[in-house]
């Protein structure tokens, strides 16, 4: 359920699987207000009403009216990661997690003789 | 009655079974066997994950797997990588600066790969000219797509009668679906796996995925099966065929008792969640607590799970005296009790309780101890660096010759004599043109500069 | 009539399957031609006058209390081949199995009144039943005649039992050095795990990183979720009958000779757990968990709508456009403001977990207004590919399905009408296909033992004292 927040206008996404028959409080990532709603297949039966207390689920993601994105603890759920650092953008790496070589970084035609790395034909360590 | 009862047998047999088995499908002795398939030359004409999965299965027993993608920038899997992260470079001579994305593992390995443009009829001559050649060919293109560019099983058998033609594809090329495009887990949705599968509706759980790529996987594996059949029944007859594959078609027949029970008693079977149906206690528990609690990454620091197997009445007698519950072991002494779904939906929780303050490897600790079944849920980490897994080979460290140093997965099973094996991970588009295209179809050096710079190669 | 002579119960199908007339109404000859020319190569209906793939193999299928075995001699056995299912006394122990014990659910045989479980029931197809004691010595100098006719030899016992019965590979080749000897398991016959009991699914799935990686995301609630089937075992048996086709045409075309296979449930979704090890090796990634969406692609993924979950799949661009203009036709407040979005514009950038869960949210507030099939006529007319979830009522009734034949309808002699999953080999020349499902145990012993072993009537005297069963020894699963 998309819900706009009555107070700051900001976009709080309440992601389906959890919010999709769900009876309670959450609250506007950006301006911290609470608010209670229920859902019913997806679709919002009551509220957005003002309440107060500590919210029973998070919002997924929220964003401005300007597009500008707001997560993070406490204001939003976090996300699944699969390494302590996540980016979501192509990572450069060098090395593999054992220390060794590996062609997983961008390169340049002149790094190239046919289609491989001259610093892999040249030997991986 | 038996031959060979001599002294070569008892020699043999006092070698115990183990090490007969590790000497025998020793991964680091793959090479120095022969290739089951060898000879056989298959044409992939295929992407994303089902058809180029089942031309992967012959590349592992050893047959000379083809690659054709489009110049460039190849097939849509090298485009796919989780959270948009891990790269392996290049895409493609032609754009070092992109990467083939990692959905693309796994899919492709040992092959040759060529770059033809077929949407063009110089890039159809090409094709033609590889498959008079080949004796397996794969596509899973539309229905019908090949066979208007004059390169579909009606056109190739002509040229080459012995062609094994194998097409996958989701819905089928024939019936009133035949149109709709498909997708790994479109296939599991209709074909009606994923509904039977996540958290009871009665916990308020939908259903839910498989994580991994199943039905275009396993579809693969299927459709290799019956292509190895074919080529049993050309040995003998010389006669090439065509064999079709619908994934949603072979995920339906995965459904176990499903349609037996719905066809006699109008019965739809539902979710159990981690639970058994037809087995208690045979279900994946919560332990309370992580075996990673200081891990940075929340994957470790996630409390542990495990499969707790004590289903005869034996065994859960001896459960329950582990636990401590004496009313449980009462209670529910008999299977024919046990297993009825109100009182697998009160054992389980006991369960939980008693696991509640431990980690999956005190709980598994326990269990072995006192001789009561059970397997901690690993992660992608625990298996990678499992040594059972490592020694057998199931994950490898692969010396990829334009990669380096990474992790593949091995052979799904193993051959005493002529084991499949893997040899590179990927390459990059087109890498294998000049030496695919001149040594097969006799093109040379300028016809493959004036192809290239056309983009039909 | 329905399936069990129950008037209250509707008769499958329930709507007529339709004709290929009503299928292609209205199309040029030119629209027609090629799906008509691959039902006139492929229609299940031409099968029984087509020969058989595998017709000159015989398989003795030992297996027992898994599935993984009976799954690899049943691919075998829809292409042909003679499957020799050799049960202990009393039949395998999965003949028990029922969904919550229920009796009611079991299938009856109507000569005899022997039970068998759905799940069983299912995978006895196109074989033979025999039973065999293999624990008497007397039983397994049965077993060594009887390899002498086989080509394939399948068996799940713990690591080294055979072997030390004196039937494992070692002994087997030398009576029979063209044998396909094949085991099959769980985790394996050696490395650190293989004297870890525990023989039945979700075994594999556990120790192999699956189950970790499916279900809900902790933070969705969520916890590591089982395949609802043994579905390891599925996967596993599909490549044991690989390593043995390619072991009969190895013996076949070069060596004459047979060979060992071994084939485990957990190496063989390891093998398709697709990118989690190349993964890891580059920056200790670990796998995640992503419920119904998926790491690397968007959209590709099921979400809850008005009647049910819809699966809705555009990786690229050009869907990425059309699943939204479909979408705007109802919610064009909800078009316009993801076409305005600068996060929304890279096809790469919309993998990022904040802006997947933009994507879903908006596409719910479509999707809660339209049911399953309305979702897919509106998307499909953008040539985007969806479907809803179906439960199997639905899969059994679904129009194309039954076209196609993916569900049938068998009239056993034994067992009377039994709903199922038909082969999904389909090929011109040598199709898969059912010739009967489900076998009473033991069903073939005098058949098979006098054909193959030349047995009198007092061999089957001293073979009943061998195997006959005595009630209270039942092996349990």
């Amino acid at each position: 359920m998309l819900l706009i927040c009555p107070s700051c206008k900001t976009k709080n996404f309440l992601d389906p699987y959890p919010f999709w028959n769900f009876k309670g409080t959450t609250k506007c990532a950006d301006c911290g207000k609470i608010w209670r709603i229920e859902t019913s297949n997806g679709a919002c039966v009551k509220g957005p009403d003002a309440a107060t207390g500590n919210a029973d689920l998070l919002p997924g993601f929220a964003e401005k009216q300007d597009y500008s994105g707001i997560s993070g603890p406490g204001l939003t759920r976090p996300a699944p990661q699969a390494r302590p650092d996540s980016v979501c953008r192509p990572i450069p790496m060098k090395k593999n997690v054992r220390g060794n070589v590996i062609a997983g970084y961008p390169l340049k035609k002149e790094d190239l003789v046919g289609s491989v790395a001259k610093f892999m034909i040249a030997g991986a360590k | 009655m038996a031959k060979g009862n001599g002294s070569a047998n008892r020699a043999a047999n006092t070698e115990s079974f183990e090490e007969f088995c590790r000497k025998t499908f020793n991964p680091k002795s793959e090479f120095s066997k022969p290739e089951a398939l060898k000879g056989i030359r298959v044409l992939s004409c295929t992407q994303y994950i089902l058809g180029p999965s089942c031309a992967s299965y012959f590349a592992e027993l050893g047959a000379e797997v083809i690659k054709i993608e489009a110049p460039r920038r190849g097939e849509a899997m090298r485009h796919t990588t989780p959270f948009n992260e891990p790269f392996l470079y290049p895409l493609s001579k032609f754009i070092p600066e992109r990467g083939t994305g990692l959905g693309f593992v796994g899919a492709n390995p040992n092959e040759y790969f060529i770059s033809v443009d077929f949407h063009r009829p110089e890039g159809q001559a090409i094709v033609k000219k590889l498959a008079a050649k080949a004796d397996v060919f794969v596509e899973n293109y539309r229905p019908g797509t090949f066979d208007r560019w004059g390169i579909g099983y009606r056109q190739l058998s002509q040229i080459n009668p012995r062609l094994i033609y194998c097409w996958l594809g989701g819905f089928g090329g024939w019936g009133p679906g035949r149109v709709r495009a498909s997708y790994d887990i479109l296939g599991q949705a209709q074909g009606g796996n994923f509904g039977m599968t996540g958290k009871q509706e009665m916990f308020g759980g939908a259903p839910a995925k498989h994580t991994i790529w199943l039905a275009d996987y396993w579809g693969g594996m299927m459709g290799a099966t019956q292509v190895l059949a074919a080529l049993h029944y050309r040995e003998k007859t010389g006669q090439g065929t065509f064999t079709e594959y619908s994934q949603v078609h072979g995920v339906t027949r995965q459904l176990e008792y499903a349609l037996p029970l719905y066809g006699r008693h109008g019965i739809t079977r539902e979710r159990w969640g981690n639970w058994d149906t037809q087995l208690c206690v045979h279900g994946i528990i919560k332990c309370g607590k992580s075996s990673y609690p200081k891990s940075e990454n929340p994957q470790e620091s996630e409390e542990g799970f495990i499969l707790v197997s004590a289903y005869t009445d034996g065994d859960f007698a001896k459960l329950c005296k582990t636990i401590n519950d004496g009313n449980l072991a009462t209670k529910y002494a008999k299977k024919a009790e046990r297993v009825k779904a109100k009182s697998q939906v009160e054992i389980y929780p006991v369960l939980e309780k008693w696991a509640a303050d431990k980690t999956k490897e005190e709980v598994a600790a326990i269990l072995d101890k006192a001789g009561i079944n059970n397997q901690p849920v690993f992660n992608a980490k625990e298996v990678a660096n499992h040594p059972h897994w490592v020694e057998r080979g199931a994950v490898r460290w692969l010396d990829d010759p334009i990669y380096g140093d990474i992790m593949h997965q091995g052979p799904a099973y193993k051959l005493s004599a002529t084991p499949p094996r893997l040899k590179w991970a990927l390459k990059p588009v087109g890498a294998d043109n000049d030496y695919v295209l001149g040594k097969l179809c006799g093109i040379g050096p300028d016809e493959l500069k004036r192809l290239e710079d056309a983009e039909t190669i | 009539m329905a399936t069990n002579g129950n008037p209250k119960l509707p008769s499958w199908p329930a709507v007529p399957i339709l004709k290929p007339e009503e299928v292609y109404a209205g199309l040029s000859d030119q629209a027609k031609d090629y799906p008509l020319f691959l039902e006139s190569i492929v229609r299940q209906e031409h099968n029984f006058e087509k020969p058989e793939a595998l017709a000159d193999i015989r398989v003795l299928d030992c297996s027992t209390r898994m599935m993984i075995g009976h799954w690899c001699s049943s691919q075998l056995a829809e292409l042909g081949a003679e499957v020799i299912q050799v049960e202990p006394p009393g039949g395998d122990p999965l003949r028990q199995l029922t969904p919550f014990g229920r009796r009611e659910y079991m299938f009856k045989d109507k000569e005899t009144g022997e039970e068998v479980g759905a799940q069983f029931l299912h995978e006895m197809r196109n074989k033979l039943s025999v039973t065999l004691n293999l624990e008497a010595e007397e039983g397994r100098e049965i077993l060594k005649q009887l390899v002498v006719h086989a080509d394939v030899l399948i068996e799940n016992a713990p690591p080294g039992q055979f072997d030390a019965w004196g039937i494992g590979y070692r002994q087997l080749k030398e009576i029979n050095p063209r044998l396909v000897y094949c085991w099959v398991g769980q985790r394996g016959q050696w490395g650190p795990l293989k004297d870890k009991e525990g023989m039945v699914e979700p075994t594999a799935q556990a120790s192999c990183g699956f189950v970790h990686g499916t279900g809900d995301p902790k933070e969705f609630g969520g916890t590591p979720m089982r395949s609802a089937l043994w579905m390891a075992d599925h996967v596993g048996g599909t490549t044991a009958a690989m390593g043995i086709l390619a072991a009969i045409h190895y013996r076949n075309t070069v060596s004459g000779e047979g060979q060992f296979v071994e084939a485990t449930s957990a190496e063989a979704i390891i093998r398709i757990l697709d990118y989690s090890w190349v993964w890891h090796s580059m920056d200790g990634s670990i796998r995640p968990r992503f419920g119904n969406w998926d790491l690397a692609i968007n959209i590709y993924a099921v979400n809850p709508c008005k009647d049910g979950y819809m699966m809705v799949g555009g990786g690229h661009d050009r869907l990425w456009y059309r699943i939204w203009r479909v979408v705007g036709d109802e919610y064009p407040k909800v078009e316009d403001d993801i076409l305005g979005d600068p996060h929304l514009r890279e096809v790469a950038d919309r993998l990022a977990y904040n802006q997947q869960v933009k994507t879903y949210t908006m596409l719910c507030e479509w999707l809660k207004d339209n049911s399953r099939s309305e979702a897919e006529r509106k998307l499909s007319k953008q040539q985007v590919a969806s479907g809803g979830v179906l439960y199997v009522n639905e899969v059994a009734e679904y129009p194309h399905f039954k076209y196609r034949g993916h569900v049938a309808e068998y009239e056993s002699p034994h067992y009377g009408k039994i709903l199922y999953g038909t082969t999904p080999f389909l090929q011109h020349r040598t199709p898969g296909r059912l010739k009967w499902l489900g076998r009473p145990t033991g069903y073939d012993n005098q058949d098979v033992y006098r054909r193959l072993l030349g047995f009198t009537r007092e061999d089957f005297k001293r073979l009943e004292a061998v195997t006959a069963t005595a009630g209270e020894d039942e092996e349990e699963l």
